[in-house]
């Protein structure tokens, strides 16, 4: 019998006797699983290679039906803090600048401090759910009724570049294909003419572990994120010069692809040829294609003004997650959106850095779930607002009330899902009175990949990619379970 | 609980016991078990003393013997085994991400249920140390290398070389090597692999010619001897050395302005052959070669220290500001220490860092062992920066020019210095001029009195005349200016004077004509002169001075004359003494004095300070702040029979540490290093290795495909001298690099993924290699070799172009610089800025160098399209080479399509090929007249040519070597 004193790093108490129930019964069901499959021989059986080894980015239909078809992710890199944002912790306010009265995990010890720091911003309860969410989100709030803020989210490994990765591929080790291209991996793409998974980056830099975020992996090149730079031209060389337009460029495509399917002939095998062969065609449809996704002069002024593209302070952000709204129109499958490099990473200054943080995204983040659900897409679409980490309940960085600042903190954290079959409305989890663990219904990476590829009507034991002799997935054989209080009843 | 747990686990179980009868081999500690635990739970159980709980998982008796909670194993019974339930439960190892896979499970519930057995008797008497099992020891890559002798097959399989003999003998299904690869492919082949560049139409000739018995190796030969191949592979060692023009690691990227010299020296290494033992050795210790630096650097000094500019790639960061030290420097002997691990030694020593190695047999002390080997040169608590550190390249003559130059630019400088009090003075009494007179006086000396000395009286008075306040030497250019204004205004004041003192004369001369003759005289004198009669004349001569003008004005009135006199003097006096054009002569005379000196070079090298050898200690959980045990230098305790690395080797000045290690790498006995160079070598040539994770030869990365042979290339690379080029002469002559990279149908069901070498693999250029690629085949490649990198700057759009910045107070661009055939050199020599990266490369997965670059990896995507589609680089190099092709085979299409076709694919085309460019080209024709209609018959005809070089640019053939 292990008792309460145990040789292990976590305490026992109640809370984690919960977890134990929750992680304990649903970790066993795949493991059972995978031995009685392997028992009856079904993993054994022969698949057919073409069915699971999608080499092109023809539509593809799920495994099951789907609620939703595409995804926009609006990434906020360097971990916001929850506890001043979203989960209001009335107890941190009472021992404000007091000893925290229980045990930090702290990730930079050396600037940690046990002294607890109070959120210095009001909570309010909003719309008919009556969610919380802080006067640093006025127009988040408009639409809580839309998201589902998920309190309990955790990676527990507390570094960006892991838990960036937890996140966005399923595991905190390198290497691995992104979520994006698993979903254009066994989805393909809604559009011919645009590629099917893009990175949108900031003007202040890409993110931590930088192109990785948009990686393939080991996933067929075809499947690699496609980055829009943050400034125009948005994507490089998409306009041919003026002498090459029209029936010159044409008659130059098919000479090309003349030359190349005869060189091609002598390799039948190489994907790596029929795939750039491909991406000749896709970038001539692209040429105009992407260029009219991208006009945002084509929407009203009403419209521009909703994402705050009119105001100094939101243009930037606003023109992104517009043009992500006209790519998913258009039929790209996900869309990822970056803030720049560790924008959120407030180790310090925090009084100042949060509120100038939510000042550039909230309203753009809000617009785009207003917009899309006023074009019918919400239904269809899922958006996802949240960051790699939360942070700390305590003060980080002493050095005086403007300059303090919280450290990392995987261990419990905020975002929000809206659209695509996820819950209208309301909140789901919870973390402590200190917002530091997630202690109620707990939802790690492996569970939001799960619900995530669940939405997609995609199976996450069948999205599977064969290499090396092994069955590769997003969940890499990890216990992840579907989280149904997150998906509409 | 106890009721709970066992309901969930114990179905569970059963299955997996049932499991177990099915599976093979029943597990054995040493082999299955411990490398789970050591992966998931050393860290806190076992490791470096600590024993969490009190349980302790580095032996099979202390699982039995347990901890707090009592034994985590009872043989034979899973279901009273607590390590299982807990791993099952999931609440070990703790963290969501950290649960062990089903199959880890599985292994240790098969292990227990067999009895825990261990393979061999477990040691008595346990330390807090490492305890390495017999299979880590025995481990592949620890042992040494053994050569193999050659296998024997049989003629009938076209074995030309040992090597082919090692790869048929591979497999008996091997399906044998293709057919050999025609001469004009195998050239273009061996030329991209070699040099980097693609073969001319004359090499192409020389090859097809050659009727020796040798033409191959005579091939080999001259691109061997060629000076790009030092370019070449230059630039593969530059990644693994993880080459950088910037320091990284903060936004602000500093630029290294002289990390180029140890580019120079790796090129000048590998065009030389110099040995690869000696090449290592300069690299990691060339400092401890040579005495110490000293005023006059010798060229074998400067040699040998700049070969040390390897231990110099890592970032650093520690020049820049807003950055915390101790983790900066830190990270810089953290990240200098992965590059060594990861190019020489092919392990990830990085990952013991802070905890021992989870997978390999590496301890953390080790880490620290090896630490200690570099940190006399990288002593952090004694840091110095990157501009800190750096070596002049002065000689004593050098500086003796230079001190001798300074003095003079200084002596000019106090010449200045002396005018400006002049100006100072001179300006101070013009500005007191127009000061009321009583208080000139105390206004000069409240001037002249220091700042801190005035009182209050004379602060108040100065505050009143800023004017006078204001006269520094900053400030002296603006009371030009005022000169310039009073001298305008003096003339203005001056013109009015010339005229009233011109009436005033005459007004007086009137009054003294007498009084009958005046009416008369004025009279006359409002006639013209030319008009009055010559009574008139005659009258007005008797009183010239009536007859005054500007120009006699000093015959009559001198006084007024003189007043105008200076005052005219005083405007051109006010005008000329310029103080700013006249000082500024005294500042352009020193700068050119100064410019004169020798151009002063510096080193980016290592210099380790003789007489200070710090303690190094290991970080507890690799946190700089938590420094614990002190350790001696050593390599890793798992390789056996290893030479020592002496504390203090006493007959050098500096510590001797590097230089024993450097040594002992190169000894010809370390089982690594000559694996881990052919097995990158060998990656070179084929695009993948023999290890596949070349710089990870542990526990995750790959089983090497074919040991033996990888083997037999290491101690032949030993036994020939450490002579790369002898190497490539071995690889490229056997049969399995000269084969074709087309094959049959049945030879890819056999080899798919030619894992047998069945074909030679093709490969996509790097996109250095494909931009010089493009310079040679258009023609405007300038070899010219080393020195300062080409810079590189960001365009109006941000894209990262070729270019010295030239950037306005706004930091908008101006006027561009003309790079004068700099931008046509070599893509080796462009500068190479972490967070500026070219943007072409950039396209084409140019590698992020965090610290260095094992591998390249390669994309292929839409934006690669785009850039041979509308990019102006493309378009440029597309009519570049065009106007080749005209001025090269004028007048004829069908030569200059052949002479492109040379120049592109290294090969000639056949006839249909020749026929379809025709037409194509001029079906372009035709559109590209009616598409613009202005353009006349010269313009259209190079246009449409350029439309086919683009094409050629653009296909999968010029991309690809097959």
């Amino acid at each position: 019998m292990w008792n309460n004193d145990l040789p292990m790093k976590t305490h026992f108490n109640l809370t984690d006797r919960r977890q134990f129930l929750q992680t304990g019964a649903f970790g066993l069901g795949p493991l059972a699983l995978a031995l009685l499959m392997r028992q009856d021989g079904l993993l054994a059986a022969p698949i057919k290679p073409e069915l699971l080894q999608p080499s092109d980015l023809k539509h593809r239909p799920p495994h099951n039906p789907p609620t939703a078809k595409a995804m926009i992710s609006l990434f906020m890199q360097g971990g916001p803090s929850q506890i001043d944002m979203f989960d209001p912790k009335p107890a941190l306010n009472k021992l404000d600048g007091e000893k925290f009265p229980g045990t930090i995990k702290y990730d930079n010890a050396a600037q940690a401090s046990s002294r607890v720091l109070g959120c210095p911003w009001k909570f309010a309860a909003h719309g008919e759910c009556g969610t919380e969410v802080s006067e640093l989100l006025p127009h988040t709030a408009r639409v809580v009724d839309d998201i589902c803020v998920i309190r309990s989210m955790h990676t527990g490994v507390n570094n960006h570049g892991q838990s960036i990765h937890a996140l966005n591929s399923g595991r905190t080790q390198r290497g691995r294909p992104a979520l994006g291209s698993w979903l254009t991996y066994g989805l393909g793409s809604e559009s011919e003419n645009l590629p099917a998974f893009v990175a949108m980056t900031d003007p202040g830099g890409i993110p931590v572990e930088g192109v990785l975020n948009w990686s393939n992996g080991w996933l067929p090149s075809l499947f690699q994120g496609t980055v829009i730079r943050p400034q125009e031209p948005r994507i490089l060389n998409l306009e041919p010069p003026a002498s090459r337009r029209g029936p010159v460029q044409q008659e130059y495509l098919r000479y090309l692809q003349t030359l190349n399917e005869q060189h091609r002939a002598d390799y039948p095998e190489n994907s790596e040829l029929a795939a750039r062969i491909a991406n000749y065609e896709l970038a001539a449809r692209m040429q105009t294609a992407a260029t009219e996704a991208m006009d945002i002069s084509q929407e009203t002024a009403a419209t521009q003004a909703l994402y705050g593209i009119d105001k100094k302070e939101t243009e930037e952000y606003g023109k992104r997650c517009l043009i992500a709204r006209r790519l998913i129109e258009r039929g790209v499958r996900f869309v990822q959106v970056y803030t720049r490099n560790q924008f959120w990473d407030h180790h310090g200054s925090i009084r100042t850095a949060l509120p100038a943080a939510c000042l550039k995204t909230d309203q753009p983040a809000a617009a785009l779930v207003t917009d899309l659900k006023q074009r019918g897409l919400l239904d269809s679409t899922v958006v996802h607002w949240g960051g790699e980490m939360g942070r700390l309940p305590v003060i980080q960085n002493d050095a005086g009330p403007a300059k303090v600042g919280r450290d990392h903190n995987t261990y419990g954290f905020t975002m929000w899902l809206a659209g695509g079959g996820f819950r209208r409305g309301g909140t789901y989890g919870a973390t402590d009175e200190f917002g530091h663990h997630a202690i109620e219904d707990v939802v790690n990476h492996f569970d939001y990949h799960a619900t995530l590829l669940h939405a997609f009507g995609l199976d996450p034991e069948q999205l599977v990619f064969h290499r090396n002799g092994r069955q590769e997935t997003l969940l890499d054989g990890q216990p992840g379970k579907v989280v149904s209080g997150l998906l509409q009843s | 609980m106890r009721h709970l747990s066992a309901r969930i686990v114990s179905p569970c179980l059963l299955l997996l016991l049932q499991m177990s009868a099915l599976t093979a081999a029943e597990p054995s500690y040493e082999k299955d078990v411990r490398p789970i635990l050591k992966a998931h739970c050393f860290h806190c159980h076992g490791e470096a003393g600590e024993k969490e709980g009190g349980l302790d998982l580095r032996l099979r008796r202390l699982l039995v013997a347990g901890g707090d909670s009592g034994p985590a194993v009872v043989p034979s019974n899973t279901d009273e085994s607590l390590l299982l339930e807990r791993v099952i439960s999931g609440d070990m190892p703790p963290g969501e991400d950290k649960r062990l896979s089903p199959e880890d499970v599985d292994v240790l519930t098969r292990w227990i249920a067999a009895g825990a057995p261990t393979l061999e008797p477990e040691p008595e008497d346990v330390g807090e140390g490492p305890i390495f099992t017999r299979e880590e020891r025995n481990y592949w890559a620890f042992q040494p290398v053994q050569r193999p002798d050659v296998p024997h097959v049989s003629d009938a399989r076209r074995a030309r070389t040992a090597i082919d003999a090692f790869l048929l003998a591979k497999s008996a299904e091997h399906p044998g090597f293709a057919p050999e690869a025609d001469r004009a492919m195998l050239l273009r082949r061996a030329s991209f692999d070699l040099t980097g560049l693609p073969p001319t139409p004359d090499e192409l000739a020389t090859i097809l010619s050659d009727t020796s018995d040798e033409w191959w190796e005579l091939a080999i030969d001259r691109l061997l001897s060629s000076p790009h191949y030092g370019e070449r592979w230059g630039r593969h060692w530059l990644d693994v050395a993880g080459y950088a023009d910037s320091e990284g690691y903060t936004d602000e990227d500093r630029v290294r302005p002289h990390a180029w010299r140890y580019r120079d020296y790796v090129i000048r290494a590998f065009n030389n052959d110099k040995p690869f033992d000696q090449f290592i050795q300069e690299q990691l210790a060339g400092d401890e070669m040579v005495p110490p630096p000293s005023p006059n650097l010798t060229e074998e000094q400067i040699e040998k220290l700049t070969a040390t500019g390897f231990l110099r790639m890592a970032p650093d960061g520690t020049a820049s500001g807003g950055i915390n030290q101790t983790e900066a420097r830190n990270q810089v002997v953290a990240d200098t220490l992965q590059i060594v691990g990861t190019s020489l030694l092919g392990l990830t020593v990085n990952c013991a860092q802070c905890h021992d190695h989870r997978y390999d047999p590496i301890p953390q002390s080790d880490y620290f062992r090896l630490r200690a080997i570099f940190e006399p040169a990288f002593d952090w608590k004694k840091w110095k920066t990157p501009p800190q550190r750096q070596l002049s390249l002065y000689t004593d003559a050098d500086r003796k020019v230079a001190r001798e130059l300074e003095q003079q630019a200084v002596e000019v400088e106090k010449q200045r210095l002396a005018k400006v009090e002049e100006y100072i003075t001179r300006t101070l009494e013009e500005e007191l001029e127009l000061v009321p007179e009583e208080l000139r006086e105390s206004l000069r000396t409240a001037y002249r009195t220091a700042a801190k000395e005035r009182t209050e009286q004379q602060q108040a008075l100065l505050k009143e005349y800023p004017s006078v306040a204001s006269i520094s030497p900053g400030s002296l250019y603006l009371y030009d200016r005022r000169r310039v204004e009073r001298a305008g205004k003096l003339d203005a004041e001056r013109k009015k004077k010339e005229v009233r003192f011109v009436d005033e004369t005459r007004q007086a001369a009137l009054a003294q004509v007498p009084d009958d003759l005046r009416s008369e005289v004025e009279q006359s004198l409002k006639i013209a002169a030319e008009k009055r009669s010559p009574e008139q004349q005659e009258l007005l001569k008797q009183f010239p001075a009536v007859l005054v003008t500007l120009a006699n004005l000093k015959e009559f009135n001198a006084e007024a004359a003189e007043e105008l006199s200076r005052d005219r003097e005083l405007a051109n006096e006010l005008r000329a003494s310029q103080s700013a054009p006249d000082l500024k002569k005294f500042v352009d005379e020193a700068a050119a004095i100064r410019a004169r000196k020798p151009e002063e070079g510096f080193l980016r090298a290592i210099h380790e300070v003789p007489g200070t050898i710090p303690t190094t200690q290991v970080f507890y959980r690799g946190d700089p702040e938590q420094p614990r045990e002190e350790v001696l230098p050593g390599e890793l305790t798992i390789l056996a029979n290893r030479p020592e690395i002496p504390a203090n080797d006493e007959s050098l000045p500096t510590s001797g540490r590097r230089l024993a290690f450097a040594k002992a790498l190169t000894n010809g006995t370390h089982p690594l290093l000559a694996r881990v160079l052919v097995n990158r070598f060998w990656m070179l040539h084929f695009g993948k290795g023999l290890v596949n994770s070349p710089g990870d030869f542990g526990v995750l990365g790959e089983r090497p495909t074919h040991p033996q042979l990888l083997d037999w290339l290491a101690s032949e690379f030993v036994d020939s001298g450490w002579s790369l080029k002898a190497l490539h002469r071995q690889i490229m002559t056997s049969a399995a690099y000269r084969q074709s990279s087309v094959t049959t149908e049945d030879v890819r069901r056999v080899d798919p993924d030619n894992q047998l070498y069945s074909r030679f693999p093709l490969q996509r250029l790097e996109s250095e290699v494909l931009r010089d690629a493009m310079l040679v085949v258009t023609g405007k490649f300038n070899p010219k070799p080393f020195g300062p990198p080409i810079p590189v700057m960001e365009d109006s759009v941000g894209q990262i172009v070729l270019g010295k910045e030239n950037l306005d107070g706004e930091r908008k661009p101006v006027d561009k610089v003309d790079l004068g055939g700099e931008e046509f050199r070599r893509s080796v020599y462009i500068q190479e800025r972490r967070t500026r990266i070219y943007s072409m490369f950039e396209t084409f997965d140019a590698p992020t160098v965090s610290p260095n670059c094992e591998r390249r990896e390669t994309s292929t995507v839409a934006p690669q399209s785009l850039f041979f589609m509308n990019s102006d680089l493309v378009l440029e190099f597309a009519m570049h080479f065009a106007d080749r092709l005209q001025a090269e085979a004028p007048g004829s299409l069908e030569s200059q399509i052949r002479l492109a076709w040379q120049l592109a694919y290294g090969d000639s085309p056949g006839e249909d090929e020749v026929q379809q460019a025709r037409s194509l080209i001029e079906r372009e024709q035709t559109l590209i007249h009616e598409h613009d209609s202005k353009l006349n018959e010269t313009e259209v005809t190079r246009s449409a040519l350029s439309v086919f070089c683009q094409a050629l640019l653009s296909s999968n053939r010029f991309l690809y070597v097959e």
